[in-house]
């Protein structure tokens, strides 16, 4: 009854079919272009991500075109997977992708939850649904981000309670597209998997997104950029080094790409601030401010070890 | 009859639409929505039954809804439905906004007892009609 | 202190207490350098002195005849910490656009009050003073109550929180109405008007302040019949009701035997008139906090003080003195209605009852910040000369936690009680709906009631019958201080 409010009906008359639409200046009226900039500074590589990107926020432009001459089908499903290694960008672009998608009037709020298998599936029978359930409730509005999301499904394990997890989600996915977009992440091989054994879910999922690892020249360039955001530099001989620490870093198990170049880092800063201080002699600003080779050297990968964090097995230069 | 507890019950039944409205304005404020149910609609039965524990975390109003269709699978047309809203704020920490959002198809309403004692006192009692069947087989 | 400097305060010390007649600046009540305490209480009056009288002089006669001072030096001073208990006067400043009269800020220490009792502190504040010759008008502005004198009282017996709790209401404005005509209906004809606005759906109805025990219906009568009223109208409608029982009467002895029977008739709610007194007053707030009872008070008689801007008490000052007296409700004014009330000042006043902490706004006439210590809020009331139509005004300008009492406009309504009850109640639904829906209820207010009508013939009625009622009459306590206006956008 809406006697009391008299709110003005919220569906827009059908625009004539003669009529133009823009789509230069609704994209520029979204904002999405900042968002977009935002993406390219942020995030270094990942050329198909960002253009997947573009195009989905060109498909759902399009549709709301469409939807003004009255052209439009059932709302879009807008749930997505996407695959790749650890440390490829997978979270930050899910942040981006929930500001498209808000943007765009897809979601209402735009917030991103980010859970794992833990956060959804309960550890005694009747605990499962109202986990997930308390999850869905505090995403709605926003996406929620299943990471790793194979582990819900444990065939290995009858009594799992995993399978309700997936069904309460499976309900939600379906009958509410227009208050949740959920995002599936993991390992590419293992969510093939998952979607094999999970039907439900691949016919849900409308976008697949896959996210290539690094280049070395790329890692090279994420580390400069988290040196130049806490005012560090190397010096030529440490920029040699570590391209060296790069290409041999990344054949050794547990690389987890963006990520390891930052602990990388870390513990290069660690040496750093060691050398200078055992030196016992005044230091510059310079001083402060450089990594050297040795800063890099020190580290277990030259000598066939990994560097991983936490350490795996063994202490710690 | 009708009963008009809550705030909004001088006006026709809310839509969803207008429900979602009312929640959303609740989260604004910070406060914790909750859904509760009864078939004892006496004016001093103070604790509905909880649908769940209130939403401390929920960002859109689409979650409490999802919740208030649950609850409505359960209880609608046999339970009244509430929607109420808790503020922790220092000096307030108690409900900032209730309102009925499902009644029973047909309320039976109350009789007055009234009890004659010295001095022309009389004790009043209010007895819902339904409360005379067992709970759960009231309406 | 060293000896160098002794020959000085010694000779001012044999000056200040030689015998005789001494201005009171020079008595220690002018003290330009004086850093009030946090435990102090400070007072800020609007003095006007007569023609050639210095405003610093007249400023500090004030500080001393409300606390210390005689008109002559007393040696008897002598045997007291008296510069503690001297009241200090810090500060005189011109009030702006108002050539002769002078905000002079006095501080005093609080071992100068007896612990919890409004009739000590007023006897000081405003004892003689008053009356003092020099002055042509003198008028109590505002008190800053530290928090260590607010923990001497109880507060509010109940409180609008607790309130709500036990009628369950929540969210929306209270409604009230008071009984008319104020005089001369039987106890039966009374109970009749009770029940009908309360059935119609109002939450509360009122005696007037001047209803008691008169020959035309005896209290015991009075609040048999509106108990009635009362309970059925709570098994028609599943909702709790209440009406003020008014138990204001000749001495406590009957007040208390009022109030008495009104608990035992399940009232949740009693009434009483500012002109009881202070002590009546925390008297009966005492007695309603041991008895889980709200106590509704009406500021019956205020106005003799309260309205005119260069002599008395201002209305802010009541208001505090009475949440720390321990009432529920307090008639703070409707803007809109009848009665005395510019809106910055009241905004002042609604403040004061509602806030725990109100910070100083001079637009508002709030001259210090106000800490109250938890203290529970007090539930201020509009009444007179509101109605249906005004309800997004009211709304906008009063907030939710008030009470709106339509006596005319539910009681006079053509179609009779319970209509002019339930145009009320819908149109106050409809607009805190909206309201909570984010539309602009003061610029929407009159499509919002429209709309509302629709599906309610009373409220429709209503709109048509009091459309051009308005009282647009100029207020004369208005605050001293604009707001800045600056150029829009």
């Amino acid at each position: 009854m809406d006697a009391i409010t008299e709110d003005p009906k919220t569906e827009a008359p059908i625009a004539p079919a003669t009529e133009a639409v823009d789509l230069a200046a609704e994209f520029a009226e979204t904002g999405l272009s900042e968002v977009f900039e935002e993406l390219d500074r942020d995030l270094v590589g990942l050329a198909p991500v960002k253009k997947r990107l573009r195009e989905i926020a060109a498909l759902l432009l399009v549709d709301r075109a469409r939807a003004r001459f009255g052209l439009e089908a059932a709302s879009p499903t807008l749930h997505m997977s996407f695959t790749g290694n650890p440390g490829t960008g997978k979270t930050t672009v899910a942040l981006r992708m929930a500001e498209i998608l808000h943007r765009l009037g897809y979601v209402r709020k735009g917030h991103l939850v980010t859970v794992t298998r833990d956060d959804l599936v309960g550890q005694y029978i009747g605990h499962t649904a109202p986990k997930t359930k308390e999850i869905l409730k505090r995403a709605m509005g926003g996406v929620l981000f299943i990471d790793e999301a194979y582990y819900l499904y444990r065939p290995e394990n009858e009594r799992d309670y995993g399978q309700e997890a997936i069904e309460i989600l499976l309900q939600v996915m379906e009958n509410q597209r227009d208050d949740l977009v959920v995002i599936l992440a993991g390992y590419a091989d293992r969510m093939e998997r998952f979607f094999h054994a999970n039907p439900g879910f691949r016919s849900r999922v409308a976008h697949h997104i896959d996210f290539p690892d690094y280049s070395e020249e790329e890692l090279n360039a994420i580390g400069g950029r988290i040196l130049g955001a806490m005012n560090y530099v190397m010096s030529p001989k440490a920029e040699e080094a570590f391209a060296r620490y790069i290409s041999l870093r990344k054949e050794q198990p547990h690389f987890a790409n963006g990520r390891s170049i930052r602990n990388a880092l870390d513990r290069a800063r660690l040496r750093q601030a060691n050398r200078l201080f055992t030196a016992g002699r005044p230091v510059t600003a310079q001083d402060l401010r450089t990594l050297e080779a040795e800063d890099i050297l020190a580290s277990r990968v030259f000598s066939g070890g990994i560097d991983s964090y936490p350490p795996i097995g063994g202490t710690h230069p | 009859m009708r009963i008009t507890q809550g705030a909004f019950s001088f006006l026709p039944d809310l839509t969803d639409e207008q429900i979602a409205k009312q929640i959303q304005y609740c989260i604004n404020n910070g406060w914790a929505v909750n859904i509760e149910f009864t078939d004892d609609p006496h004016p001093r039965n103070t604790y509905w039954e909880l649908w769940g524990l209130p939403m401390f975390d929920v960002k859109d109003a689409a979650g409490v809804m999802f919740e208030l269709n649950e609850c409505r699978k359960a209880y609608a047309g046999r339970h009244y439905i509430r929607v109420s809203a808790f503020d922790a704020t220092h000096t307030w920490e108690s409900v900032r906004l209730s309102f009925i959002v499902n009644r029973p198809e047909n309320e039976p309403g109350f009789a007055l007892e009234r009890q004659e004692v010295d001095g022309r006192n009389i004790r009043y009692t209010t007895r819902p009609y339904a409360a005379n069947q067992p709970e759960g087989a009231r309406y | 202190m060293s000896t160098i400097e002794t020959a000085k305060p010694a000779e001012k010390k044999r000056d200040r207490y030689s015998a005789g007649v001494m201005e009171y600046r020079k008595m220690g009540y002018w003290q330009p350098d004086y850093e009030p305490k946090e435990t102090d209480v400070i007072a800020l009056f609007r003095v006007t002195p007569q023609d050639g009288v210095d405003p610093i002089e007249a400023s500090a006669a004030v500080a001393g005849e409300s606390s210390t001072a005689t008109w002559t030096v007393v040696w008897t001073d002598r045997l007291t910490a008296c510069d503690k208990y001297r009241a200090k006067c810090y500060r005189v400043d011109p009030v702006p656009n108002t050539p002769g009269s002078w905000f002079a800020y006095i501080a005093y220490d609080l071992d100068l009050f007896e612990n919890g009792s409004i009739a000590n502190l007023s006897a000081s504040i405003i004892g003689n003073v008053f009356g003092f010759k020099p002055l042509k008008a003198l008028r109590l502005e505002d008190m800053r109550l530290p928090v260590a004198y607010v923990k001497t009282f109880d507060g509010p017996a109940t409180g609008i929180v607790v309130e709500r709790e036990r009628l369950d209401k929540f969210g929306r404005p209270l409604l009230g109405a008071t009984v008319k005509p104020k005089l001369g209906l039987s106890g039966r004809n009374y109970g009749r008007v009770v029940y009908e606005a309360l059935k119609g759906g109002l939450d509360f109805t009122k005696d007037d302040e001047n209803i008691n025990s008169q020959q035309f219906m005896h209290w015991r009568d009075r609040f048999l019949y509106c108990m009635e009223a009362v309970n059925k109208a709570q098994a028609a409608t599943g909702e709790v009701k209440g009406t003020y029982l008014n138990i204001t009467a000749g001495t406590m002895e009957d007040m208390y035997e009022r109030a008495e029977f009104a608990k035992q008739l399940g009232s949740t709610i009693v009434m009483i008139d500012l002109v009881i007194g202070y002590t009546a007053i925390q008297s009966m707030a005492k007695w309603a906090r041991r008895n889980d009872m709200i106590l509704h008070l009406h500021r019956a008689g205020h106005s003799t003080y309260t309205r005119q801007k260069s002599h008395g008490v201002s209305f802010r000052v009541i208001t505090k003195w009475m949440r720390l007296a321990g009432v529920d409700h307090i008639h703070a004014g409707t803007v809109v209605g009848k009665l005395e009330g510019d809106p910055y000042t009241t905004k002042g006043y609604y403040d004061l009852c509602r806030e725990d902490f109100v910070p100083q706004n001079l637009a508002h006439g709030i001259f210090f910040d106000q800490p109250w210590a938890s203290t529970r809020k007090l539930m201020p009331v509009a009444s007179g000369g509101i109605h249906a139509g005004q309800m997004h005004q009211l709304i906008d300008l009063l907030g939710e936690d008030v009470v709106l009492q339509f006596g005319g406009g539910t009681i006079g309504h053509p179609m009779g009680i319970q209509a002019g009850a339930q145009a009320n109640r819908v149109a106050l639904e409809a607009m805190i709906l909206a309201r909570n829906e984010g539309r602009d209820i003061l610029n929407e207010g009159p499509e919002i009631l429209k709309a509302a009508s629709r599906h309610c013939l009373p409220l429709r009625q209503a709109l048509d019958t009091w459309k051009d009622v308005t009282f647009n009459y100029s207020s004369t306590d208005t605050p001293d201080f604009v707001p800045q206006v600056t150029a829009a956008e």
